[in-house]
């Protein structure tokens, strides 16, 4: 019997999706208070993930690095391949983040604030991408009042409506159902499935741990600025070898 | 120079943004306008009337004012970035950080040049001087004085925008800096109300444009770094 040479092709880097996030040993000081204490955390691109975790954990301040508002004191952040101390600005392009403040600014409407965003990001067609996003968030009829009248859960759901501009590889929320009544939270859980949905990689910080985990693939639970748990897909442990897979994907 | 369109864009969208939030919250306006008048009046009570003594301090005094109502305008310019997190949202932008100074050096410029605009006819009207023979001389010292004042404003307020004391500690960084400026605003100032056009006044000009050149390439090199913590 003619014995058969099965070839097995060796595993290549190629095979192995890079990771749209990946952590290794991340630190962040605060005067000599560590907000964050080295974590290394990877997470699948198109994966959602839930960062949990109680005040103080540290989520806030991983997802700030992330978005290049903060630089890590120590260790390294990749997002989309990118280390986000070395190329800011690459990250800057890729990423939407919805922080804890609006960042509105309240003597100009609604339309206006978001058609400044859209100019910020050279959008091809702005006035058809701020109108779409007002309806998406439920505030066509508001496109015209100041800022400065509105409701907080109004300025949430411009905030969220912000995001909708351009088309970002990751998207980091941070708490992103606060101040939202009922149907803002639902909006939101649309918006999380809808960037699911896309194959957007989604990074949610929240102490609705139920309502996150339900919409998430994974989580990650952080506590005094240390991972300590993970769990579900898309997420897990960086194992140093990762990061090092990581690094050849960047590009401009 | 589709890097340079682009940051020209950025530049104009948040000159624009800027415009149009001063233009609507009038009271800081009206205020900062309100206050620079009044410093030229207190300044005339406190010299006396008379009138020879007040033309030959005019110009001190009217750039004084500019300073002055200056100090207020790129404070509040980045004042309304650091409400609700502007500012950080602002630096979020995949946007050059220079285009981002420029933009605010560009409100803050025409904020000032308005500033002056008003100031100027205040003070042939409170002096008694006669402006009209000089006003070429006088807006090309506006232009130039209000692009150094933007220049160095928009950096020190970048500075200071996070800081707890920061309406203390903007005049205290901006005023020894721009002592330059002010010698040249003052000096280009009465000679073109001397009326010695080609002399004096294209010395202290061209002090005036390096002073601008410099003061403008420093900000735009070194403004990223305030936007990051």
């Amino acid at each position: 019997m003619p014995q058969t040479t099965i070839y097995v092709a060796p595993r290549t880097r190629e095979q192995t999706p890079p990771p749209a996030v990946a952590t290794q040993e991340l630190a962040r000081l605060f005067g000599r208070s560590a907000a964050l204490a080295g974590v290394s955390l990877r997470v699948e691109a198109g994966a959602t993930v839930a960062l949990l975790g109680p005040n103080g954990a540290g989520k806030t301040t991983l997802l700030r690095i992330l978005a290049t508002t903060l630089r890590p004191s120590f260790g390294t952040a990749l997002v989309d391949g990118v280390n986000v101390a070395e190329r800011p600005d690459l990250v800057r392009g890729r990423m939407a983040y919805l922080s804890h403040a609006t960042a509105l600014y309240d003597d100009l409407t609604a339309a206006e604030n978001l058609r400044f965003a859209a100019a910020m990001r050279a959008l091809p067609d702005p006035a058809a991408a701020v109108g779409a996003a007002l309806g998406r968030v439920d505030l066509t009829a508001d496109a015209d009042r100041r800022v400065r009248g509105f409701s907080a859960g109004m300025r949430h759901r411009l905030a969220l409506g912000r995001l909708l501009l351009g088309s970002p590889s990751v998207v980091l929320l941070d708490e992103p159902h606060a101040t939202l009544d009922a149907d803002g939270m639902a909006l939101v859980d649309e918006l999380i499935a809808g960037w699911k949905a896309a194959g957007t990689t989604v990074l949610v910080a929240s102490h609705q741990a139920d309502r996150v985990t339900r919409l998430a693939d994974g989580w990650a639970r952080l506590d005094g600025g240390l991972l300590v748990q993970t769990g579900g897909s898309g997420v897990s442990e960086t194992a140093p070898a990762m990061l090092g897979q990581a690094l050849p994907v960047a590009n401009a | 120079m589709n890097d340079l369109r682009a940051g020209a864009a950025v530049a104009l969208a948040i000159a624009g943004k800027d415009a149009r939030a001063e233009l609507r919250g009038r009271q800081i306006a009206g205020s900062t306008l309100f206050f620079a008048t009044l410093v030229l009046l207190l300044f005339g009570f406190a010299l006396g009337p008379d009138a020879r003594r007040l033309a030959e301090a005019a110009p001190g005094l009217l750039w004084l004012a500019i300073v002055f109502g200056s100090l207020l305008t790129v404070a509040r310019l980045h004042q309304l970035e650091a409400e609700d997190g502007a500012l950080e949202e602002l630096a979020r932008y995949p946007v050059g950080r220079h285009a981002i100074y420029l933009g605010k050096l560009l409100a803050g410029f025409a904020a000032i040049l308005v500033l002056g605009g008003v100031l100027l006819p205040v003070v042939g009207i409170l002096y008694g001087i006669d402006l009209a023979p000089a006003w070429l001389a006088l807006a090309a010292t506006l232009t130039l004085g209000a692009i150094g004042l933007a220049a160095v404003g928009t950096f020190y307020a970048g500075v200071t925008v996070r800081m707890q004391a920061r309406e203390v500690m903007l005049p205290l960084l901006m005023l020894p800096v721009i002592a330059p400026l002010l010698l040249a605003t003052v000096k280009a100032t009465t000679a073109a109300l001397a009326g010695n056009p080609l002399g004096d006044l294209a010395a202290w000009l061209q002090l005036l444009l390096v002073f601008d050149v410099v003061m403008v390439v420093a900000g735009a090199t070194t403004y990223g770094h305030l936007l990051e913590e």
